[in-house]
């Protein structure tokens, strides 16, 4: 006789009361997650977030109220959730679930685990602890309107990184530097001169002409000796711009019109640019400060963020936040850095002000404050009911872990539109594990092509083995027969490799590496291709991939599964490191770009990077897919086996 | 609807929407923020709604409900504290659903929504019906659409839920798409001549217009016909699994019950019978295996369609983006969503 407990039979019901579940992120997702768990009859949750609630996030996080900014997001997702179910037993962690306490044994601790996370990062790193630990993992992942539920267990499906994610999307250099034609190249420009000017320098954020552009030939023998003379880089060669910035006492007007009179009347002598470009309209500052009116026109409605500034409007917020980060700098004392955070008002507002300088100087349209805000911060529009839904639908595919149905879960598509079927809600078969997955497979192993005598130690630990294969701590050893260690996770046993190449350790074509994670359990075989032909800027190639810096086609038909599940993809730095990141893998659980709060939640100092690249990538993504015609759809579901 | 002045967003405002504001704009933010809407209906599904309603910021919010607190009509139903046993739904509900954001007027009324005269419906931009008879809600979508008020009904039942929309004969919205640009035209944005001819970087908005029927043209569909016969196959099921357990409803005035359920899964299945039967369709359609399957709110359930029902509130009352036309059904045993139009085209 069947037997009932609300809507569950009992049996079901009974071992959800006694089972132990891990929620990964108590953001978005996570807090309707924690809603329906303990609504559903789970009593022995726990749940991880190293963030902390912003006002942003109230208009969907909604355990979480006013007088909650600035705490905890797992703790006070806990006491919210346990006034809906006073005996549940729920553990909060304020910590990211990539610090090594989270090992193999602790995930063993559950049935399962939900992810309800925002970020590449971490959804890789839990992927390999549920493979190591042979837990079920229920992945999801929420953009806007759209949303994706998956199920993930070792040796039955496809693991996270069995499909190669679409990386971000970057700009070349000299787009950044000589030849913006779109306003995120100017937002990119701009986040890069914050931190030449207040950062942490990096040679990969240079601001200033470069005159090694390939395009620009303007005198073919000159370029040549310029470039042997600056290490082929094509930088020129001066005192950095944050030494000369601090020379002039960051003097607002000297800063202005050095980056938006001088160095454009010095692109301009690259004459070859602009044969087919409209040519840069240097700006000056005294004839600017002639010329303007009082009463500036400026456009929008009456919310401040909402306004497009005037030139000379730009020109007062440009002088303004140049003399609040001064003292900002100064208070900080000798040798300190600023870091940039979209929600640092002085931050957000010289960037919103460096960026349109320079896209009035290019000619194209100015953009509000908060439409910078979007590009610049990679902010990801988030609303609570696509969440709602999400959440609703990972509890529905742990119901059938639970009662051992696993061969009746499947993959479940949030679109904005029925699709050609009818469909809003697409349940799709869950596909087998791919048998070369550098991740699942039984011996996983790669190829990688890059130039032994210009990769660096460091650079293969950050670039390839942390960024690309998204390894926490490797240890390397080459398989040379003598089993020589490249690279130790243990503090300052192989620091001293780090500056050389790989070519000083006899690393040839063809040589293999092997690397290891011990926290995840997981090694990797590397196999090295020696390539001198690799295009500028580009470090290195996985073999039977896109080169590394290349954006993804935009008609890759995996592109619902790319949206939703990676909706922050910025957790890896764009362009090359040269600085330590292993404090720096963040797990946030919001459903936006990387937030400072979070990195200060980990006690890390720097957020080096850019990653405003991606929020260009997924903003255009985004829009088509939100705009997709049922047509589109179907084009999209084309290798996707729909369910019914 | 009647045109409102534009109420005026503020800074605090702008901040706590800023995520939605992103997605659907500030004039979309601004005609929610100047909407009133009515909730019969406080169980799980309604709890739900009211949290996204809230949330997602509109002028005023009434719940209606005459229920009192128990384990079991409170099962999925978060707003209410665990200490409520026995008071009102609607006033038990009242606390924390004003604290999911202080910037809109909850009200709780007890009332049974049978005893409210018309008027009182008129006050509302829009009016959302759960857990209400058939004839109560067909009462009441022919009033509201007489007076340009948008209605929605839903209901969830076990591992199965719907919602049902009739947002009036012309509805209209705009919808974002993606900028044209002629080939032979520079784009603003940047000196390099373009050769897409869609310019990513830019949107406009273009004005459309909707059409619904009445939920009894609705839930009356002939099956008869040649034509309608013809269109069964590619007919959600779901459509009459909501007839038999309205009928069951109607029948005994309340939902099938875990304590009763040898009675009513055997009664379910007599209702199906009858009514797929009356309806000229063969009880085939609809298997055995729901019965054991629609008992109760399931809190997941609750919150896949009231996600949805919340969101095609939102976009009603913005004017903003296609709605779903009319139905929109949800299994969660196969994770299928489904949106289907029912009655006159």
């Amino acid at each position: 006789m069947v037997q009932l407990v609300g809507s569950l039979r009992k049996e079901l019901a009974d071992s959800l009361s006694t089972c132990k579940v891990l929620v990964v992120g108590a953001g978005g997702i996570g807090c309707e997650l924690l809603k329906n768990l303990v609504l559903t009859g789970f009593k022995n949750i726990e749940v991880i977030d190293l963030d902390t609630i912003d006002v942003s996030n109230l208009n969907r996080q909604f355990l979480f109220q006013k007088k909650h900014v600035g705490k905890s997001k797992a703790q006070v997702a806990k006491e919210s959730a346990l006034e809906f179910c006073p005996t549940a037993n729920i553990t909060a962690y304020h910590d990211s679930i990539m610090n090594p306490d989270y090992n193999v044994e602790f995930f063993r601790k559950f049935v399962l685990v939900m992810n309800a996370l925002d970020n590449r990062a971490a959804r890789n790193h839990v992927n390999r602890m549920c493979l190591a630990a042979d837990i079920p993992l229920i992945e999801s992942g929420t953009a806007g309107y759209l949303g994706q539920v998956t199920v993930i267990k070792k040796g039955m499906t496809e693991c996270y990184e069995c499909q190669p994610k679409p990386s971000q999307k970057t700009f070349p250099g000299c787009t950044i530097r000589n030849t913006p034609s779109e306003p995120i190249h100017c937002i990119v420009w701009s986040k890069y001169l914050f931190n030449q000017l207040f950062g942490e320098e990096d040679a990969d954020q240079e601001v200033s002409p470069d005159t090694a552009d390939p395009e620009a030939e303007w005198n073919p023998e000159e370029t040549a000796a310029r470039a042997t003379a600056s290490e082929k880089d094509g930088d020129i060669k001066r005192v950095s711009t944050k030494d000369w910035a601090r020379s002039t006492g960051y003097d607002s007007i000297k800063l202005f019109n050095k980056l938006f009179k001088d160095d454009i009347m010095y692109l301009l002598t690259m004459d070859k640019l602009w044969k087919k470009r409209k040519a840069p309209i240097p700006l000056d500052w005294q004839q600017l400060e002639n010329s303007s009116c009082p009463q500036e026109d400026s456009t929008g409605s009456g919310l401040k963020d909402q306004q497009v500034l005037g030139v000379w409007g730009q020109c007062q917020l440009f002088q303004h936040s140049v003399e609040t980060l001064r003292s900002q700098l100064q208070e900080k004392g000798e040798g300190a850095q600023l870091v940039w955070d979209k929600d640092d008002a002085p931050a957000m507002d010289f960037v919103t002000a460096a960026a349109n300088l320079r896209m009035y100087i290019f000619s194209m349209n100015m953009k509000s404050r908060f439409d910078v805000k979007s590009m610049a911060g990679n902010i990801i529009p988030a609303i609570a009911t696509t969440n709602a839904v999400i959440a609703g639908l990972i509890v529905l595919e742990g119901l059938k872990i639970l009662s051992g149905q696993m061969e009746s879960c499947c993959t479940i598509f949030l679109n904005k539109c029925p699709n050609l079927r009818k469909k809003l809600l697409i349940p799709c078969v869950l596909d087998p594990p791919s048998a070369n997955c550098y991740v699942c497979a039984s011996k996983p192993e790669v190829t990688v092509k890059l130039n032994i005598h210009k990769t660096t130690v460091l650079s293969l630990q950050d670039r390839i083995l942390k960024e690309r294969f998204g390894m926490v701590a490797p240890d390397v050893q080459i398989e040379d027969g003598k089993g020589t260690i490249l690279i130790s996770s243990e503090e300052g046993e192989t620091e001293a490799n780090n500056s050389k190449f790989l070519s000083d350790f006899g690393i040839r074509n063809c040589s293999r590496l092997q690397a290891d994670d011990f926290l995840q359990d997981y090694t990797l075989l590397v196999n090295v291709l020696h390539t001198e032909e690799l295009e500028r800027d580009v470090e290195f190639e996985v073999v039977g991939e896109a080169p590394d810096k290349a954006p993804p086609p935009q008609a890759n038909p995996d592109e619902v599964n790319s949206i939703t599940n990676g909706n922050k993809e910025s957790a890896q730095p764009s362009t090359s490191s040269k600085a330590k990141e292993d404090d720096l893998m963040v797990v946030d659980s919001d459903d936006e770009g990387a937030s400072s709060s979070s990195a200060a939640a980990t006690g890390a100092t720097k957020r080096k990077h850019s990653d405003a690249e991606t929020a260009e990538t997924s903003i255009k993504r985004l829009r088509k897919d939100q705009s997709a015609t049922p047509t589109d759809d179907d084009d999209d579901e084309d290798d996707i086996i729909e369910l019914d | 609807m009647i045109e409102k002045e534009d109420p005026v967003i503020s800074e605090e405002e702008a901040a706590q929407y800023d995520r939605q504001i992103r997605l659907w704009g500030l004039d979309a933010q601004k005609r929610l923020r100047g909407s009133r809407v009515l909730l019969a209906g406080s169980g799980g599904l309604g709890a739900e709604v009211a949290k996204n309603l809230i949330l997602a910021g509109v002028k005023g919010l009434t719940l209606l409900d005459h229920e009192q607190v128990s384990e079991e009509s409170c099962r999925a139903q978060f707003l209410v504290p665990v200490t409520a046993q026995g008071q009102n739904r609607a006033q038990a509900s009242l606390e924390r659903a004003q604290n999911l954001n202080p910037m809109v007027e909850v009200h709780a009324d007890s009332d049974r929504i049978e005893d409210k005269p018309d008027d009182f419906f008129l006050q509302f931009d829009a009016v959302c019906l759960t857990g209400c008879s058939r004839d109560l809600m067909v009462r009441v979508d022919q009033l509201c659409s007489q007076h340009n008020i948008k209605v929605f009904c839903g209901d969830v039942y076990g591992y199965y839920g719907y919602m049902f929309c009739n947002l009036g004969q012309e509805h209209s919205y705009v919808e974002e798409k993606p900028k044209l640009v002629k080939p032979s035209e520079n784009s603003n944005d940047g000196p390099e001549p373009k050769k897409a001819k869609v310019d990513p970087n830019e949107t406009v908005m273009v004005k459309k217009m909707a059409s619904f029927c009445s939920l009894k043209e609705a839930l009356e569909v002939d099956w008869t016909g040649e034509k309608a016969k013809a269109c069964l196959k590619r007919t959600p099921v779901d459509y009459f699994l909501l007839h038999v357990m309205l009928k069951f409803r109607t029948d005994k005035g309340r939902d099938p019950g875990p304590l009763s359920f040898a009675e009513d899964s055997h009664l379910l299945k007599q209702i199906r019978d009858d009514v797929l039967g009356a309806m000229g369709v063969s009880s085939d359609l609809l298997s055995d295996c729901f019965v054991s399957h629609c008992f109760s709110e399931m809190s997941p359930v609750c919150a896949v369609v009231g996600g949805v029902l919340g969101q095609e509130i939102v976009k009603a009352l913005s004017q903003r983006d296609t709605p779903h036309r009319n139905f929109f059904f949800f299994d969660g045993r196969k994770g299928n969503g489904v949106v289907d139009y029912f009655g006159s085209k």
